[in-house]
């Protein structure tokens, strides 16, 4: 039985999303969102170059994973389900659509998000590239704090 | 509802995930040459020089850029550890240009954190004077407009998923501005077959091109064409003859839009400025 799930979205497929790092042992998920496609049309050279994303991903991860296809709230909690799982860990993105998600996912399960290394961080607003380029280009010329 | 993908090749898999996904994907199913996957994003990561790139970037043929959009757009890179691979094998100052293209990406993700689907509507009004149609020309969706640079363009898209993003601003100009087409439309087109697309760097930048999310229009000529294409677009082109970029920046301007240019110029002719969003590489 495992006690958690992982939920992965097109935003953060890697072996190293911050998510599935934190959580070895858990099984990941990852959903082909029918919503999203039907209202997109995407070609499927697209969705195969995100699959081979979430292959390797999962492939690498100890507690392995599956792809599925559906609505991603219903495929996400009947995967935690199978699984026994009453805790959802996910890496954040500023995707509306993964907000509404993952507030419906919260009406089931508590949803425990993880950050992305940020180029830098910024919590300003700036209408124009050279605004904000003047506010951080020092800090996005300099190495990442703790890899330099 | 589980997909089981099996198949001992690229091609194999693909017949397989096919079937899974059948009726969630527009065409056929056809792949990319290009491979998925952090393994491959590093490969390319550690292939790519960012010495020439400032330079060499806006070369549609034998230029040079990273070809990492895809990577960065689904999570399999970060930001932050392609600059500082970047910043470790090339330093501050050969990697300037390069890191400061991730930083537009940065950029349009900071506006997508704060008007979330605005992306997808007008963010200002457009700086000219003229209707656009919401529909993709029959032409243009068969890469069949006739004018190698946009051809080449579309034929790179519809083939691999990817267009440089030089052909990308040459496209979107050309659709928005001589065609008449709102960007809308455009955006769409990159949403389905580009393997980086990415709604906030996709949609903004065609917002910056139309001028709806920018102070200008952005407007490009034949000299341009030419010289990123180092001749061999426009030379095999055609149109050649009757090329409808094959003007000065004013004249252009003047009878795309129907006022004279102001005064600061067109950014695409400025040599900088080619940049922008387009998701790209």
């Amino acid at each position: 039985m495992s006690e958690s799930i992982v939920w992965l979205h097109g935003d953060s497929l890697s072996a190293t999303d911050p998510a599935l790092r934190a959580n070895p042992d858990a099984p990941a998920v990852f959903v082909f969102d029918e919503d999203l496609l039907a209202s997109y049309g995407l070609t499927f050279k697209r969705l195969f170059f995100i699959y081979e994303c979430v292959a390797e991903a999962i492939a690498a991860h100890p507690g392995g994973g599956e792809i599925r296809r559906g609505t991603v709230p219903g495929e996400v909690l009947a995967f935690a389900r199978e699984r026994d799982a009453g805790r959802i860990h996910v890496t954040a993105t500023d995707a509306p659509r993964f907000t509404r998600y993952r507030a419906e996912l919260r009406q089931t399960l508590p949803v425990e998000l993880y950050e992305v290394t940020p180029l830098v961080e910024f919590s300003g607003q700036a209408r124009r590239f050279s605004q904000l380029w003047r506010e951080i280009e020092e800090e996005a010329l300099s190495f990442t704090p703790g890899e330099g | 509802m589980r997909i089981e993908v099996t198949g001992a090749t690229r091609e194999e898999r693909a017949t397989s995930l096919a079937g899974g996904l059948a009726g969630l994907f527009e065409g056929d199913a056809a792949i990319s040459t290009v491979a998925g996957g952090r393994a491959e994003g590093l490969r390319r990561l550690a292939a790519f020089d960012a010495r020439s790139y400032a330079s060499q970037r806006n070369y549609v043929v034998g230029g040079n850029v990273s070809h990492l959009a895809p990577y960065i757009r689904h999570g399999c890179l970060t930001l932050a550890e392609v600059r500082d691979d970047v910043l470790r094998r090339f330093g501050p100052q050969a990697g300037h240009k390069f890191i400061a293209e991730l930083a537009w990406r940065f950029f349009w993700h900071t506006v997508y954190a704060r008007i979330g689907d605005g992306v997808y509507s007008e963010q200002e009004r457009p700086k000219y004077n003229r209707p656009r149609d919401k529909a993709l020309p029959d032409d243009v969706a068969a890469a069949q407009t006739g004018l190698a640079c946009i051809d080449r363009s579309l034929h790179d898209l519809y083939s691999t998923g990817y267009m440089h993003n030089h052909g990308r601003m040459w496209f979107a100009s050309y659709l928005i501005h001589h065609r008449g087409v709102h960007f809308s439309a455009g955006a769409r087109l990159f949403d389905r077959h580009l393997l980086c697309g990415d709604p906030a760097v996709n949609w903004l930048s065609w917002q910056w091109v139309d001028s709806s999310y920018s102070h200008k229009p952005y407007i490009f000529n034949k000299d341009n064409v030419y010289t990123y294409s180092r001749g061999q677009y426009c030379e095999t082109c055609p149109a050649k003859d009757r090329c409808p970029f094959d003007s000065t920046y004013p004249a252009l301007w003047r009878s795309l839009f129907g006022v004279e240019m102001p005064e600061e110029g067109n950014r695409g002719n400025a040599g900088r400025g080619q940049a922008r969003g387009g998701a790209r590489r």
